[in-house]
């Protein structure tokens, strides 16, 4: 039996939900509403007692890094393989997941939680939300939550992050102009944490992400769109979050 | 063909220094001093990765001329790709559990321990220099984090209460690799792995660094396990090819801090 708890197919949650997906593994999902604070809650700290998202519970084993859980996923199950044979393209795929996971995705989620997560949870009593913060189990969770939801990033800290995003999107799609993949020649990993990080850069930033100034990004995210096993995950969406997906649709050519 | 670039064994740098003796892998060893700046001289192995790695000073592992860097997925490599004796687990759940210790140390022990070593032991080396030439020496890095991390050191930006707060810090990872070892010898699984060679290398300056922390008392079964990888020949082979006789005090600057709090 496998169990995966996951928000969104979003960032981590749906890194593992498109890595099963392209797999072909059924799986037993359990939604939490991350904006509901379910992931602190006792049932889901008894899995996860770090009250992080997602968690894949498979027999007795608990996995609850999403990186590492989805090389899990291609070792541990049938199916298509989702990482090269090649020792330097696993280091290359390696190395751009943590470039995802350390560097390009907290500065580009500071800026999502502080226009979209803050706003959305400060709809709730704020007596309700401290309390809710102080249940966190991690004291760096419990800092980053304080500052989404009270809006306490600073001026500087979100001009970095910007200037960060700027960057980083230039570096991928330097990278993404001679790669046709992450890892090199073959669909991976690599790409499904790029996408789960960057599928909605073109929206969320449409002045350094968009056909003009990065192509490769463009085309990149809508071939991995296009996949079935893309589809499938992000039909999962609940929220308007993941419903931004939608615009990397190719639009048919305008008549002339 | 494998070139290995590295400064004393300490840190970051030990890691593929054991990983390589481990494996008996024939390669040749280059040498460099990181706070010459000598992996900013032309001709120093770069690529877009080895410019932008997030532990900043290398090693760098150059293979058939793809230049590895990131010092977990290095081991990942050699792992993979080098003859020799296993050094990744065989099973799907312990190789799950070799990743998962990777990128958790890696993100906070590869900027703690850097950290208090710097201030340490980096710190006032670069004190006694002439300070114009190592600003000017400084200005040109890029990207700007990783020059931000050397004005950091030499900008007094680890202070005392700073350095306070990074040792209250270490406790999350320490006590979790001391309650992890109530399981078993190893990191994981069964067998000494990459897991237990890249923990090692960011633990054990801890002795030196925060004893408070990491000691008998405390954290007996690290103590442990400190000692059981410490002497094996892999580790002595790699530990003997320091130049300055106290790799223990080779410090530069690592991993960013978590720039979320």
């Amino acid at each position: 039996m496998l169990r995966l708890y996951h928000w969104e197919p979003n960032a981590n949650s749906g890194k593992p939900m498109l890595a099963l997906a392209e797999k072909g593994v059924a799986y037993e999902s359990h939604y939490l509403d991350l904006l509901k604070f379910d992931q602190h809650q006792p049932a889901y700290l008894a899995i996860n007692p770090d009250g992080t998202i997602p968690a894949m519970v498979h027999g007795d084993l608990v996995l609850t890094e999403s990186t590492p859980m989805m090389e899990y996923v291609d070792e541990a199950f049938d199916g298509p393989p989702l990482r090269p044979t090649s020792p330097a393209e696993r280091w290359r795929m390696r190395w751009w997941m943590r470039f995802f996971d350390a560097y390009f995705g907290p500065s580009l989620s500071m800026i999502g939680w502080s226009v979209f997560v803050g706003p959305a949870a400060r709809q709730r009593d704020p007596e309700e939300l401290r309390a809710a913060i102080d249940r966190i189990p991690l004291e760096a969770r419990r800092i980053a939550w304080r500052k989404a939801i009270f809006n306490e990033f600073s001026a500087a800290e979100l001009e970095e992050s910007r200037r960060r995003v700027v960057w980083a999107t230039g570096i991928l799609e330097r990278h993404l102009a001679t790669h046709e993949w992450i890892a090199g020649g073959m669909y991976s990993l690599g790409d499904i944490n790029g996408f789960n990080l960057g599928y909605a850069l073109p929206l969320s930033q449409p002045a350094v992400s968009n056909d003009e100034k990065t192509p490769h990004i463009m085309e990149w995210l809508r071939r991995i769109f296009e996949r079935p096993a893309t589809r499938q995950t992000w039909a999962k969406g609940r929220t308007a979050l993941a419903s931004r997906v939608s615009m990397l649709e190719r639009r048919a050519p305008a008549a002339q | 063909m494998l070139e290995l670039y590295h400064w004393e064994p300490n840190g970051f740098y030990l890691k593929p220094l054991i990983a390589l003796e481990e494996k008996g892998a024939a390669f040749t060893s280059r040498w460099f001093d990181p706070t010459a700046f000598e992996q900013m001289a032309d001709g120093f192995p770069s690529s877009v990765e080895s410019r932008l790695v997030l532990e900043r000073e290398g090693p760098l592992l150059v293979a058939d001329g793809t230049v590895i860097s990131s010092t977990f997925f290095m081991l990942e490599y050699i792992a993979e790709a080098v003859p020799g004796p296993a050094l990744m687990p065989e099973a799907a759940w312990h190789r799950y559990r070799a990743r998962a210790w990777g990128q958790f140390l890696g993100l906070s022990l590869g900027s703690m321990t850097s950290a208090l070593g710097c201030a340490r032991y980096l710190a006032p080396d670069l004190a006694r220099r002439d300070a114009a030439a190592l600003r000017a020496q400084i200005d040109s890095i890029e990207p700007v984090e990783r020059r931000n991390a050397w004005l950091a050191v030499i900008d007094g930006g680890h202070d005392e209460a700073a350095l306070a707060a990074l040792r209250q810090r270490l406790s999350l990872p320490v006590g979790r690799l001391e309650v992890a070892l109530a399981q078993g010898p190893w990191l994981a699984g069964p067998d000494y792995s990459i897991a237990d060679i890249d923990a090692y290398a960011l633990v054990d300056p801890l002795c030196d660094l925060a004893p408070e922390v990491v000691n008998d008392a405390r954290t007996p079964r690290l103590m442990g396990w400190l000692t059981r990888i410490a002497e094996r020949p892999a580790v002595r082979a790699a530990r003997a090819r320091s130049r300055s006789g106290r790799p223990e005090q080779a410090f530069v600057p690592g991993v960013e801090p978590a720039r979320w709090g």
